[in-house]
């Protein structure tokens, strides 16, 4: 049995699996979470860390998402490394320095016990390229953003087994879709676990999912290009960046507004302002505490947020 | 003829409208909201809003945000900011850049706010208003959350002030509560039962820079767009 490493936020899946170890997001799952963490800030973090040290999560080692991305990760990685779980601790650049990345990907591929199997990153460059090709379809309305979406969000880690994966990616039914607006969905992925499906059924069609893009946007073959690609993560960089990419996301989609969901204790809420500047689409912020379905507060939001897009000039 | 039926969270609102003009309109507690709907009469010209919007008869059901700003377009069709102070929630909506937020997570600057301080005078809350005129200065109130402004409240007339100067404070502190929500605007217009207060809209309009308008009857803005909305929907056919 392959050994499983935890990952706290993107860390490049094609190095652990070439590396003869399978991912596992521990973020995937706390949507379906009933635990009401102890001490928390983001609940993100905290029940991730909390299911770790119940050992209700099947990991072997875990890699930390620290540096251009989140502390509150590193602070909850380390009680778990303090209860003694093997971690290692993944810093992005803020400036796109490529060689910093680089120097990174080494002491990870080290952590991980070196590169074993080279093919796994043609393997999942080619899942990638199904995956935005799945991306398109929803683009084109045909195919339902909550199906794609559940696909696209298991990219961190491709389900802990890319042929299981590929399957489950086929499997994704093509259908006409209906709806009254086209949606964009940026920032940190909704807690909730249905929030797409919800979005729909007020006539939201989320044609652009802003993390799991960047999951299908970034890959590599070796450890050069993986610095390379990698080093262009949206969300560890500068914002100006990530406003740029999240225009021509928007312009290319044919978006109507943009939902920004945003997570109670997280930083990426003091972004709502950027975003309100320099985004000129109406804009729908919604905040998120622990993992429950949507709830009625939500509900009026999306369905005021849904006619005020319909209904008004 | 077209009906709007507001069912809010603690008054349910009707206006019938007939070529754009309202011919009728009525407000009940909202448990009573039956009786604002005549038997045998037709759901097929009601739209329905409100926090029991899909609780009630009526031919189509949509958010307060849509009929405040229709409601609020057809008082001023240059508005461009509304804030509707419900009993439980305040909204703010840009109808410039169809934005909108609403507060349902702190009572402080929602009419819950202010009942809960009535209750603590015993006096009603339709009162608050006219004890706010006859106060010549404030009590200081900081707090902005609604559990401890109460307690400051209480505080300040411990430490001597009038309870219409603490009602004063109360409606500051109200008014700085819903500033921190409202971008700045040339027109912004106050809407909702809680703005009959008097109080309020004084306050409001110490706080903001705007041009602060109230129309009417505050109250059935929403009911009124929603009769708005039907005639809409009829006109479509
Ligand atoms: S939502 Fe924010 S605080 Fe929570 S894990 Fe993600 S980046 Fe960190």
């Amino acid at each position: 049995m392959k050994e499983t490493v935890g990952i706290t936020a993107l860390v490049p899946p094609e190095l652990i699996y070439a590396c003869g170890k399978r991912p596992m997001d521990v973020n995937n799952l706390v949507p379906e979470s009933s635990l009401s963490p102890g001490s928390k800030l983001c609940a993100w973090t905290a029940i991730w860390r909390d299911m770790i040290l119940n050992g209700g999560l099947d990991i072997d080692s875990l890699v930390v998402v620290a540096g251009g991305d989140c502390h509150n990760a590193l602070v909850d990685g380390q009680k778990v490394e303090l209860n003694g779980m093997s971690t290692h601790y993944f810093f992005y650049p803020f400036d796109r320095d490529t060689d910093y990345l680089r120097s990174q990907l080494e002491k990870l591929t080290r952590f991980l016990g070196g590169i074993k199997d080279e093919k796994m990153f043609s393997l999942i460059s080619d899942l990638k390229s199904k995956g935005r090709a799945l991306d398109e379809l929803r683009v084109n309305d045909r195919a339902r953003a909550s199906d794609v979406f559940s696909a696209l969000i298991s990219f961190s880690d491709l389900c802990r087994n890319p042929d299981v994966f590929e399957k489950t990616l086929n499997n994704v039914p093509e259908t006409d879709v209906e709806y009254s607006s086209r949606i964009a969905l940026i920032g940190v992925p909704p807690i909730y676990p249905d929030f797409h499906e919800t979005a729909e059924s007020f006539g939201l069609h989320v044609v652009y999912d802003e993390l799991p893009y960047e999951f299908l946007r970034l890959g590599g073959s070796d450890l050069d290009s993986l610095a390379r690609s990698y080093s262009e993560y949206s969300f560890a960089g500068s914002i100006k960046n990530r406003v740029e990419l999240i225009k021509d996301e928007l312009q290319r989609r044919r978006v109507d507004g943009v939902i920004h969901y945003t997570q109670f204790a997280c930083h990426h809420t003091l972004e709502d302002e950027i975003f309100r500047e320099y985004l000129d689409y109406p804009i729908l912020t919604v905040q998120g505490d622990l993992p429950r379905p949507s709830s009625e507060q939500l509900k009026l939001r999306l369905e005021a947020f849904s006619e005020m897009l319909e209904v008004m000039p | 003829m077209n009906i709007g039926l507001d069912v809010g969270s603690t008054t349910a609102k009707v206006v019938h409208m007939e070529d754009s003009e309202v011919i009728f309109s009525k407000v009940v507690p909202s448990h009573r909201w039956i009786e604002l709907i005549n038997d045998g009469q037709d759901d097929r010209n009601i739209v329905s809003t409100g926090y029991f919007r899909k609780r009630v008869p009526r031919f189509a059901a949509i958010t307060e945000i849509t009929t405040a700003s229709l409601g609020a377009r057809y008082h001023d069709p240059d508005v461009q900011v509304i804030v509707d102070i419900g009993g439980q929630d305040t909204k703010v909506i840009d109808l410039r850049s169809n934005t909108f937020v609403i507060n349902d997570k702190c009572s402080a600057g929602t009419g819950a706010f202010l009942e809960l301080a009535a209750h603590y005078f015993d006096i009603p809350v339709g009162s608050l208003g006219e004890l706010h005129s006859r106060a010549t200065k404030g009590a200081q109130i900081n707090n902005t959350c609604g559990v401890f402004a109460i307690s400051e409240m209480i505080s300040q007339l411990v430490g001597g002030f009038s309870m219409e100067e603490v009602i004063y404070g109360l409606h500051q502190a109200f008014a700085m509560r819903i500033a921190q929500m409202v971008p700045p605007a040339n027109t912004v217009m106050l809407i909702g039962g809680t703005v009959q207060n008097t109080g309020i809209v004084d306050s409001v309009k110490n706080v903001l820079d705007s041009k602060i308008e109230v129309p009417g009857a505050p109250q059935l803005v929403n009911a009124l767009g929603a009769a708005l909305y039907m005639e809409r929907l009829d006109d479509s056919g």
